[in-house]
């Protein structure tokens, strides 16, 4: 079995040209992506009613309790999820009496999370900072680790682009989902997002690692047809991982509770697209690397010479 | 058995993980060790995160009120304030922390809900603590009730009775009328299990009369009724009488006001006993005393009728009732900045001012009057001394050679030494005192004999130990070093953390068994192979999570599940490998040994990724959304190392004691479904 990957590879980048292209673009339009107040400042609130009092009395109760700009969600059976901006201290004593008032004391607040703007702000910052430093160091562990590769920066390199792939393309397919399914973006996204990070590179790792094995055992051969067979030999690998850990996760999907729902979504598209950039992307570039691909490029030519005459 | 070893130490690893995991709770205490893990209550004894119990997160953010950032050394001193208060505030286990690097931030966790406390007092003591346990447990369905006693020395004992939740929590503040919260049926049901007495005693002879305007309804429908008053209990001139009103005059009197179910008893010629069961018209004000409208209006309709007793007592009704733990109590109790005043007083003059002012003033005596100037609020002044809580720098309690109770040492800071000094020259030479209060409270007012330099002073007094304890407590946590702000909170009921509990679990095992299946029907042997390392995996994981203790999340389990998947992959990589060994025409132990060989970098260098995934989540965990980053990071490390352990030494060991069995001589078994049929046969070697 040989698969010429790399003979396709136009179509495979394009696709994910695309992918990224329609993602970037839903991410360009208001209101971006659906941020949770973990970004936004807020309060998040779940009202269960014994019995349903229909979504207009709760609107109209949180009106009256001076909240007009709440975010009502019904989430059936009389269960009501609430976005207020921060409730403050007193604020949820406030809407709870007049939700007794008004439709009836039979109720609960199972959970209630309140942000302050001060730390939103920060969030924002420390979720860039904690991927960007994650994503860092896991590049210095691929330069060392194929420290016996010639050129290992450009397994490093081509690395941190498939995980930035990855990224971009999770964080598109939410700006989508935000608007379809209400998918928020919130501090345990973040948490989706560096696991995916994770992941791909765990997957990028074994293609590379073959592909490392196989310029070992054959120098001579074209590095092409070399990168093919890798890709060609990882791939059951490749898929069959990708498959039992999507399982899993799509276990958790099915009959875990609705709290983590967003959470593994992320976590299961980020696996999909982890494994196929490891073999599309990944793997290509290193390809293209190689044949000179980039050499057309002015800035890369000036970019790269004085790193490849200290490489060679 | 040489070639089984690794077999049986592994079986044996296993048995001793199944063993820990389902031993609800480990209680180790002897030979001085004291080993104490597992929980009652919770799936295989774990420990369960807020999310998953129920509970509440809070992180409060210092800053001094200019803006600017605590030092360490306030962060410190906020951490243990708030220890302090929340200790006192009777919840149970918090975890409090400081967060950031230098901290500036403080996280409290408050597990099992907010918990509820109500403080309650009956007039009369008329139940003890372990009735009213009892009655709460049976009877008002909180099984988790504790309940304690403080026997005041003046008035009533209070309890003190502590509860997981009381829904929807009402506060006695905003008790809603109608709309009965739990909080207001158990005060209820506690002032309808409890009846009121009320004691009547009428002056012998009867009351006398000044006028008969007040005539009310009440009095003329009783046939021997005493000529009412207006209630005033003084009266210049009077007409005796000698009549002494009867259990069915008074039993006259409640039916006019419709109350039936009262029993009237005379416990002497002019004394009655009244039982009020089900006292209506309850309000509570403020500060938690209840009152009752029918006792009025039963007290003023008596009072028309036959006019004003001499002593008119109710007992035995509910007389306090105070509910808190509304999570904004906490929040408001946690971050109260209370403030901590050295006042300077001036006592009223012993000596009259002048020959001709009558004096002691208002008819004191000597005796009273030199106690009550310098402590009654009427009599004395004071003025602001500068002293604040900030310029004091310790107190605490211990004992002074020369005095026989125990004293409270105060330390103040090089400026208010200096202040210090000042003021208590000027007290000792005018007789006046320094009265320290925290929150308006006064705590305590010392005198002193002369001016006190260098800042250290101890305040003696009748004081028991814990007294000066308290004091000394007090005075050190009077206020805050900086101010705390709110800025994140985490509430989860415990019963929606329970239902994802079930649902994570459900989760879990169906996904495992997934991947088991699928991995033994696609790759056979290996698949089994990899599988029972799973198993092992999974069983070695959540014992180490109980001993450790790993606190379990919901990001946890979701790390969890993850983690699977990187055990998988090594499984995988090595099942893969094995099978390509084998089709070069190795044999099978060959292939084994060089599949586990070839696979090794690939599995290090992923695991190696997710390990340092883990350790920068965990870095920043601090920083992000508190508790769900770390418990996810922490899971996935564990979850990683395990696997590799599992991956790389059960899988080689189980697979070799294969290979040596019926199994060895299989070689299609070995090779994953879809796989080339192999001819040779191999042979088990060593």
């Amino acid at each position: 079995m040989y698969i010429d990957v790399v003979g396709r590879r136009n179509a495979f980048l394009g696709f994910s040209a695309l992918l990224i292209l329609v993602g970037m673009i839903a991410l360009a339009i208001p209101p971006h992506l659906n941020l949770g107040i973990d970004f936004t400042s807020g309060s998040t609130f779940d009202l269960n009613f014994t019995k349903d009092p229909g979504i207009a009395a709760v609107r109209t109760a949180l009106a009256d309790a001076n909240y007009p700009d709440a975010i009502v969600q019904g989430a059936g059976g009389g269960d009501y999820l609430i976005r207020t901006p921060d409730l403050g201290e007193n604020g949820l004593d406030a809407i709870k009496a007049i939700v007794t008032k008004e439709i009836g004391s039979d109720f609960t607040v199972p959970s209630v999370s309140s942000t302050s703007p001060s730390v939103a702000k920060n969030t924002v910052r420390d979720a860039i900072t904690a991927v960007g430093v994650g994503a860092i160091f896991v590049m210095l562990y691929i330069a060392y680790a194929f420290r016996t590769v010639p050129k290992s920066y450009r397994y490093a390199l081509a690395a941190i682009i498939a995980l930035m792939h990855d990224v971009l393309v999770v964080l598109g397919l939410f700006a989508v989902l935000g608007r379809v399914i209400d998918a928020q973006v919130n501090a345990i996204f973040i948490v989706a997002i560096l696991t995916v990070v994770g992941y791909s590179v765990n997957d990028t790792i074994v293609v590379f690692d073959r592909i490392r094995e196989n310029v070992r055992l054959m120098p001579s051969r074209q590095f092409r047809t070399t990168v093919n067979i890798s890709v060609t030999e990882t791939m059951t690998r490749s898929l069959l991982t990708s498959f039992t850990t999507a399982l899993a996760v799509l276990a958790m999907l099915l009959f875990g509770g609705a709290s983590l729902r967003d959470f593994l979504i992320a976590l299961l598209s980020g696996i999909i697209i982890g494994t196929y950039s490891s073999i599309f992307i990944a793997a290509q570039i290193l390809v293209l690397w190689e044949e000179g691909a980039f050499e057309r490029f002015k800035f890369w030519r000036r970019w790269t010479a004085p790193q490849a005459e200290q490489a060679t | 058995m040489r070639r089984y070893r690794g077999v049986v130490i592994l079986l044996i690893l296993f048995g001793l993980a199944v063993t820990l995991i389902s031993i609800p709770q480990i209680n180790i205490n002897a030979l001085g060790i004291h080993f104490d893990r597992g929980k009652p209550n919770t799936p295989l004894g774990l420990t369960e995160g807020l999310d998953l119990q129920g509970g509440t997160d809070l992180v409060f953010q210092g800053v001094h009120a200019d803006g600017s950032p605590p030092t360490a050394d306030d962060m410190q001193g906020v951490r243990k304030i708030v220890e302090q208060r929340i200790n006192q505030f009777g919840l149970n286990q918090p975890n409090i922390q400081l967060l950031g690097n230098p901290p500036n931030r403080l996280l409290v966790q408050l597990p099992g809900l907010s918990g509820s406390t109500i403080n309650l007092a009956f007039a009369g003591n008329p139940v003890t603590a372990s009735e009213l346990q009892q009655y709460f447990q049976t009877t008002l369905n909180h099984p988790e009730a504790t309940v304690t006693a403080q026997p005041q020395t003046s008035g009533p004992t209070k309890f003190t009775i502590s509860l997981n939740s009381l829904q929807p929590a009402v506060t006695s503040t905003t008790s809603t009328e109608g709309h009965p919260s739990e909080a207001d049926t158990i005060r209820q049901a506690l002032a309808k299990k409890y009846p009121a007495v009320m004691t009547v005693e009428y002056p012998v002879g009867g009351n006398t009369s000044t006028s008969t305007a007040a005539t009310s309804t009440a009095a003329t429908s009783t046939s021997t009724s005493s000529t009412s008053t207006s209630a005033t209990a003084t009266s210049a001139t009077s007409t005796p009488h000698y009549e002494a009103p009867t259990v069915a005059n008074i039993q006259a009197v409640l039916g006019a006001l419709n109350i039936t179910n009262a029993t009237v008893k005379q416990d002497g010629p002019w004394k009655y006993s009244i039982t009020l069961p089900d006292l209506q018209g309850q309000s509570v004000d403020s500060s938690g005393n209840v009152t009752y409208q029918e006792a009025l209006d039963v007290s003023v309709a008596l009072g028309e009728t036959f006019g004003p007793p001499i002593t008119s007592s109710l007992t035995g009704e509910l007389s306090e009732y105070n509910v808190s733990g509304g999570l904004a109590q906490i929040e408001a109790l946690i971050s109260h900045t209370a403030s901590l005043e050295f006042k300077e007083r001036d006592c009223a003059s012993l000596n009259a001012p002048n020959a001709n002012t009558p004096w002691p003033p208002d008819g004191l005596t000597q005796a009273e009057w030199a106690v009550q100037r310098c402590t009654n609020p009427k009599y004395y002044q004071e003025k602001a001394t500068g002293l604040t809580g900030k310029s004091l720098k310790n107190a605490y309690a211990g004992t002074e050679p020369g005095q026989v109770n125990p004293v409270v040492f105060i330390q103040f800071d090089s400026a208010g030494a200096k202040t210090f000094y000042e003021v208590t020259s000027r007290i000792a030479q005018n007789g006046g005192a320094l009265a320290i209060y925290l929150d308006g409270k006064q705590l305590v007012a010392p005198t002193a004999q002369k001016g006190i330099a260098g800042g250290n002073a101890y305040i003696s007094g009748n004081f028991t130990a814990e007294q000066a304890r308290t004091i000394a407590i007090q005075l050190r946590s009077g206020a805050l070093p900086v101010n705390l702000n709110l800025i994140q909170e985490r509430h989860v009921d415990a019963t929606l953390g329970q239902d994802t509990v079930h649902k994570s679990i459900i989760a879990a095992v169906i996904g495992l068994a997934l991947v088991l299946i699928f991995m033994s029907t696609y790759y056979k042997l290996p698949g089994i192979v990899a599988s029972l390392a799973l198993l092992l995996y999974a069983a070695i994981l959540l014992a180490a999570f109980k001993m450790a203790p790993v606190t379990i999340t919901l990001s946890g389990i979701a790390a969890l599940v993850l983690s699977i998947g990187t055990a998988v992959d090594a499984n995988v990589l090595i099942s893969e490998r094995t099978k390509e060994e084998l089709r070069a025409g190795r044999t099978l132990f060959a292939a084994i040994n060089e599949g586990f060989d070839r696979a090794w970098p690939s599995i290090r260098d992923g695991h190696m990724s997710t390990l340092i995934t883990a350790v920068v989540l965990f870095w920043f965990g601090d920083r992000l959304g508190t508790s769900i980053m770390q418990g996810f990071a922490l899971t996935l490390a564990a979850g990683t190392l395990t696997s590799l352990f599992s991956a790389f030494v059960a899988s080689r060991i189980i697979s070799r004691a294969l290979a040596r069995t019926w199994f060895g001589r299989r070689l299609t078994m070995w090779v994953p479904t879809g796989g080339v049929g192999l001819e040779s046969a191999a042979e088990p070697g060593d």
